[in-house]
């Protein structure tokens, strides 16, 4: 199964979905931030839904934090 | 006097950003000088080994409770409502506020917004509860429709983005504060030197958006006390009310009993 996270491919093992929540343990190399926020094919996932929300093949993952802004 | 954004009172008339700053450090004390309580920021893509953002947005939360503001996410980047929408949510859940100051963008060129996307983006985000600030053109009725749709909040932009040009339309701006006598309108965008704020407020508007103004100048901290100070200005020659412009020369001292009167 193969996901985007940030753009970045995944390849995974099998064709077994996995959900957001294991999806970020690839993403964030160190202990998991607080301070993030999720979209899914670009729709928002609440953090109450990572554990039930589930990536599909060719799903693509948005984890964004903040940043400066105008 | 104060600054009412969906019924929060603010002292400060001024509405600064956090980017584009020399240092983090010159950031904060031009926010301080600045007098303002409310910092613009964004959400990105970001590195997860990058720890920038993150102390940034730390940084900014200090700010923020310092001076007792308030954060205003913005949702800078996006060209539809759809993308809007979904980063609204994702600003709401990590910043823990309804303000928002919305942001579609339609042409690459001039960061024009988009206003079709504006307003569908913005339909949709009252319903969901948001307190939508929209970044818009100086364009008289969407600046309307968007206030009929529920923006208490309107802020036209004065020129592009960045481009320190000030007011392109003054007419524009000031035929928008004299339709929507009732709507808080922040001049957002494109303002360069204190004089454009001055200006802006001396048109009745309630306040002032602005970051590269400040962030770009030489001395950011000066800037920023020199546009708190021509903020103020603008406000008090407007309440105090500007005497009208006359086609012909009056003299202001008077002329009777002038020696050496001219008598032919």
């Amino acid at each position: 199964m193969n996901i985007h996270i940030n753009g970045k491919a995944y390849s995974l093992g099998g064709h077994t979905p996995i959900n957001v929540s294991s999806a970020l343990t690839l993403h964030f190399i160190e202990p998991q931030q607080s301070t993030f926020a999720v979209a899914l094919n670009g729709d928002f996932v609440g953090k109450s839904d990572y554990d039930t929300t589930s990536l599909n093949n060719g799903d693509s993952l948005d984890v964004l934090l903040p940043i400066q802004g105008g | 006097m104060s600054l009412n954004i969906y019924g929060q009172q603010l002292d400060s008339r001024f509405i600064i950003g956090s980017a584009l700053y020399p240092s983090p450090l010159v950031m904060k004390q031009a926010i301080l000088a600045s007098g303002s309580q409310v910092v613009t920021l964004s959400l990105k893509r970001q590195n997860p080994t990058d720890q920038s953002g993150l102390q940034i947005w730390r940084y900014l939360q200090e700010i923020v409770t310092e001076v007792n503001g308030h954060l205003l996410p913005n949702t800078a980047g996006c060209r539809t409502a759809k993308e809007a929408v979904t980063l609204a949510k994702m600003s709401r859940e990590i910043f823990k506020t309804d303000w928002l100051k919305l942001e579609v963008i339609g042409d690459d060129y001039n960061l024009q917004p988009d206003p079709i996307e504006l307003l569908n983006a913005a339909e949709q985000l009252i319903t969901e509860g948001f307190n939508v600030l929209p970044y818009c053109t100086d364009d008289l009725v969407l600046c309307q429709r968007l206030y009929d749709l529920g923006c208490q909040v309107i802020m036209p932009w004065a020129s592009p983005i960045g481009t320190g040009k000030g007011l392109m339309n003054p007419y524009n701006l000031e035929t928008i504060r004299l339709r929507l006598p009732h709507a808080t309108l922040i001049l957002d965008a494109g303002i360069g030197k204190p004089s454009d704020a001055c200006l802006a407020m001396e048109m009745g508007y309630d306040g002032i958006l602005l970051n590269s103004a400040v962030a770009l100048a030489d001395n950011p901290v000066l800037m920023a006390k020199a546009f708190s100070q021509a903020l103020q200005a603008g406000e008090q020659g407007y309440v105090a009310g500007i005497m009208q412009q006359r086609q012909t020369a009056h003299p202001s001292t008077p002329t009777l009993d002038t020696p050496f009167w001219h008598k032919n």
